[in-house]
């Protein structure tokens, strides 16, 4: 049986630079993986992911163990992810990601390719609509659906009440509701009157 | 469609933790008791499941060269290059052994020309000494060609043998000059991906550098 995340923390803070190694290995994948969904671009998620563990090493003496490390790692990603997309907003860039995912449809003739064009353009919908959410709405989104973080754990990441992650969540469900139906993705309700 | 649920923020709530699994009993007790009568709010629950269900095509694509340097990652045209140089020096390697083979047929060659035309003496002696079998020192004459004859074969093998040795050594330093080149040439076009490429690899070590040694102060 592994240490825990809380036992390696510790580890570190009494100076085995090793348990850093392990942190690393355990969370790197889940980190690159939200940080791809934030800014769409593998390249720049590793580069994210490499800083966020670059800046939790230096820190790690001062880490109080109040909230867990994974929320505490997912919070620096976000803060990178954060001002990564605001760079982007005075220097437009697109990603090669997307450039691929606008580009051509490949005709496919194998068996079960119409199921698998149609699985392509349900996720590149997925995507444009995930995308398309405001900021706050996006990261209680992917941290919840595709990090599978707890309410408590994305709180923490994000620093604010959990009531508040779950009503930024309500609100992106209905977003991606309704941007779905308008593009008649498979599976979309028709979405009820606004909350308020 | 107006029901609590816009009212009641802990209804909500507590409707998104049923939905991921999260609620205790009490609050799954509560949201079940609403849904049983709210039809719209029914509705809504089932078609959050269904768009989860949808969220999951998204999917992230395979995972490349990650964080951890766990090892050198070649670009393709470096990986070409090399590629490339193997197939010259197994080029190399190839003529160097076709040259070596065809050596060694040649003295092969001319052994067996050696041996036809002593064979072919010794027959004429033979015939010769049975012409006129009064004669005397027929068999120490055949012995005494014999002798020399094999005296010039040895004499021929050992410097056949020395051409051999000679040729092998020239082939196999002309092998450790080209590995040598091809080396050197690896050599540059990894100090070339340290230059372009490998800029990623070196900003790490430099702030991984930095980090130790702020941890060391």
């Amino acid at each position: 049986m592994g240490r825990s995340d809380e036992e390696l923390v510790e580890a570190c803070q009494s100076g085995e630079a090793s348990a850093f190694d392990i942190l690393v290995a355990r969370w790197e994948d889940r980190i690159r993986g939200a940080a791809y969904r934030f800014l769409g671009s593998d390249e720049e998620a590793r580069d994210v992911a490499q800083e966020a563990f670059l800046r939790a090493y230096q820190a790690i003496g001062s880490f109080k163990r109040e909230a867990r490390f994974s929320s505490w790692l997912y919070q620096i990603a976000t803060n990178l992810c954060r001002d990564r997309l605001r760079r982007r907003k005075t220097r437009a860039t697109v990603s090669l990601e997307a450039l691929e995912e606008g580009g051509p449809v490949m005709v496919e003739t194998r068996p079960g390719a119409h199921e698998r064009l149609l699985e392509r353009d349900l996720a590149r919908a997925v995507r444009r609509a995930v995308d398309a959410l405001p900021e706050e709405q996006r990261e209680v989104v992917i941290l919840k659906e595709y990090q599978e973080l707890t309410f408590l754990e994305i709180a923490q990441a994000l620093d604010v009440p959990v009531s508040t992650v779950k009503t930024r969540l309500y609100r992106g469900l209905g977003q991606l509701r309704l941007r779905l139906e308008r593009e008649g993705v498979r599976g979309a309700a028709p979405v009820p009157a606004p909350a308020r | 469609m107006d029901c609590e649920r816009h009212e009641d923020e802990g209804l909500r709530d507590g409707m998104m933790d049923v939905l991921y699994g999260e609620a205790d009993s009490a609050v799954r007790a509560r949201v079940e008791a609403h849904l049983a009568g709210c039809p719209a709010c029914r509705e809504e629950m089932a078609a959050l499941r269904a768009l989860r269900r949808d969220l999951v095509a998204w999917r992230r694509p395979p995972a490349r060269p990650s964080f951890t340097p766990r090892g050198v990652v070649l670009p393709r045209w470096l990986a070409a290059a090399a590629l490339l140089l193997l197939g010259f020096g197994a080029t190399l390697g190839a003529t160097g052994y076709v040259s070596l083979r065809r050596a060694v047929a040649a003295q092969q060659a001319r052994a067996a020309e050696l041996e036809r035309q002593h064979r072919e003496t010794v027959r004429a002696l033979e015939a010769a000494r049975q012409s006129r079998p009064g004669a005397v020192d027929a068999q120490a004459l055949l012995a005494s060609l014999d002798a020399r004859v094999d005296e010039r074969l040895r004499e021929n093998e050992s410097r056949q043998g020395e051409r051999l040795r000679q040729t092998l050594a020239n082939w196999e330093e002309r092998a450790e000059a080209q590995r040598r080149v091809d080396m050197a040439r690896v050599a540059a076009s990894l100090s070339y991906l340290d230059g372009r490429h490998g800029q990623q690899l070196a900003r790490t070590n430099e702030l991984m550098g930095y980090v130790l040694a702020s941890q060391k102060r």
